[in-house]
Order: C-alpha cells, then sequence, then structure tokens
C-alpha cells in the first residue's frame, strides 16, 4: 500500500469490501485502515487520554485493556466496523493503541501451517 | 495498567448454513464472550452488488452478522455467522478472506438450503467441513448418503453435532483445522518452507 492511496480509493478498487469512506480528522496515521480486515485485535498502549479525547476514543481504549477486535469495538459502540477502522487508526496514529493484524498467509490466502498447529493444539486442550 | 507490549494473532473461522439451521445456536456454544452481533452499512461499494435504489426513498440498508471468540493464549479465534441471505455475498467475501475455513451446518430435513455455502467454499478453495446438525432422524442416514445427497467431494470431513454442545461443536472446529492442515501440505507433510521463520 503506497501513502498516497486513499482510503476512498482503495473502497471504489474493492467492490467486495465493505468500507466506509469517512474524513479522518486528526490522527491521521500511515495505516490505510480501509485494510484492516474486521478480525485485527487492538491492545492499549497507552492509558492516560489526551486532553478532552472523545467519548469514542475512551470506550476503545477501555476496551483495549485486553485484545479485542475492530468488529468487537463495532458491535460495542453500535458504529460499523469501518467507523471502528478509522477510529482505531486515530489511536495507533497517536501511539495509544498497537494494532495485531492477521498474519500474513500462506501462497493459497489461508493462515500457515503453523499457526493452524498451534490452533488445533489450543482447540484439542478445551 | 501496565503497557501491553504482547503480540496477538487474530484467525477466523466461518459458520454457515441455510437459515434456520443452528448457525447462532453454534457461535453461542462456542463462543467465550455473550455473541454479539454487528450491523455493517451498505456502501456505495455494494450498491451494485444489493441495489438500494430500487426501493424507494431507501439510501443505505445493514447487514446483522453474528460473530463468537474463543481466546487460546496469543491466538484468538473469531467465529463469524454467515448472513443468512445470498444476496449479501459481499459480506461472505470480506469473512472467507484469510479465513482458516468454514463449517458449514446442515439439516438433513432441508439439505437444499446449504447448497449455496457449498458452492460458494467450493469454488473459493477455502477449506471446510459439513456438520449435520442432530435434528431428530438425521442419523438415519449414514456418512456416504450425505455425501452423495451433498455431492461432496470425498476429502470434504463430515461430522455430526449437536449445536447447543460446547464440547461437540468444538469437534467441528478440530475436523476443520485438520482438513486445512492436510489442505495446505502441513500436517504430517509440514514442507520445509513452512517452518522457516519462527513464530515468536
Amino acid at each position: 500500500m503506497t501513502p498516497d492511496e486513499t482510503a476512498g480509493e482503495v473502497a471504489s478498487s474493492e467492490p467486495g469490501r465493505v468500507v466506509a469512506v469517512y474524513d479522518v480528522n486528526g490522527g491521521s496515521t500511515g495505516r490505510d485502515s480501509a485494510e484492516l480486515p474486521m478480525e485485527s485485535l487492538v491492545s492499549a498502549t497507552q492509558w492516560t487520554p489526551w486532553p478532552g479525547m472523545q467519548a469514542e476514543y475512551r470506550s476503545i481504549l477501555e476496551m483495549a485493556g485486553r485484545p479485542v477486535s475492530l468488529v468487537e469495538i463495532g458491535a460495542a459502540l453500535q458504529i460499523p466496523v469501518g467507523v471502528a477502522r478509522v477510529l482505531v487508526s486515530d489511536l495507533a496514529g497517536a501511539g495509544y493503541v498497537a494494532v495485531h493484524e492477521p498474519e500474513p498467509t500462506g501462497d493459497d490466502g489461508r493462515p500457515r501451517a503453523a499457526v493452524l498447529e498451534r490452533l488445533l493444539e489450543g482447540l484439542r486442550a478445551r | 495498567m501496565r503497557a501491553d507490549r504482547k503480540t496477538y494473532i487474530p484467525l477466523k473461522i466461518v459458520i454457515a448454513g441455510g437459515f434456520g439451521v443452528g448457525k447462532t445456536t453454534m457461535v453461542q456454544a462456542l463462543s467465550e464472550i455473550p455473541p454479539l452481533v454487528t450491523e455493517e452499512a451498505l456502501t456505495t461499494a455494494s450498491v451494485g452488488l444489493d441495489d438500494v435504489s430500487a426501493v424507494p426513498g431507501k439510501t443505505t440498508t445493514t447487514v446483522a452478522m453474528d460473530f463468537g471468540r474463543i481466546s487460546m493464549d496469543d491466538l484468538v479465534l473469531y467465529l463469524f455467522g454467515t448472513p443468512g441471505q445470498d444476496r449479501f455475498w459481499f459480506m461472505w467475501d470480506e469473512l472467507a478472506r484469510g479465513a482458516v475455513g468454514a463449517v458449514v451446518l446442515v439439516d438433513l430435513r432441508r439439505v437444499d438450503d446449504c447448497f449455496p455455502a457449498i458452492d460458494y467454499f467450493e469454488s473459493r478453495a477455502l477449506p471446510f467441513v459439513v456438520a449435520v446438525n442432530r435434528f431428530p432422524g438425521a442419523d438415519a442416514f449414514p456418512d456416504d448418503e450425505v455425501r452423495d445427497a451433498l455431492a461432496l467431494r470425498t476429502d470434504t470431513p463430515i461430522v455430526r453435532v449437536d449445536a447447543r454442545s460446547s464440547t461437540s461443536c468444538t469437534t467441528a472446529l478440530i475436523a476443520l483445522v485438520e482438513h486445512a492442515l492436510a489442505r495446505s501440505g502441513g500436517d504430517s507433510h509440514a514442507s520445509t518452507g513452512t517452518f522457516a521463520t519462527p513464530l515468536s
């Protein structure tokens, strides 16, 4: 993803994706939020809100005390995942949260065998 | 609170099948959190696929999707129930992208309902297992009859589940991950490239 590809351009070039095109006000990041899969995890790295931090950002920060996905944030705040993407990108840009994207996949577009092996272990231990 | 510098790996599995087959029940049985529902707005990007302009006075519509979570140390697995309506295929594309695979829940009294899901996953080469939900009478049909009725490939696993039981549903997930591993060339024949990069 090159820096000059805006979220809007990406959205229009991929008709299959559900992304809302929003203006990102302040704290805009280098990360292209439209590309973040909805299962991407968010964890807080800093806890003191900036002065006047809006309620949505504060809520996300509180939720991210343990890793929480974009889709959970969307459901909790009753906002579409597309909006959660943008808010999380703002927080990441400001250094408040770390975003854990899915691992790079193999050639077949699926998680790599090493990750699947560990998932299998985890499920069998349940 | 301490800053969390740990690395986490999100994963996802799609739970598909016809309306009323037990997808939501299965997500509920497996999830460690109360299952949540997300409402996604259809945007201009999807208007071509779901022409809201055909509905007078309506400019947007939403798709509801339920999901749950299973955390295993640094791995966090999400389970997504597919939106029931076929016209929301674009949502399936987002769900299927990078997924471990899918569980197709089947009610043998209404097998036709699962064909769109099976066709979809076969066409995208997404690993899937067929999970026959134990409705009354479901056990009367052996696996080979189910395989014939659903025109399944010989290597597609068939499992029997009680969608209300966490243990039973976990068995279906295990069958899926084993199948996905076999498909990826992992498991018993791990290729040399697979473990070339240490995980952590």
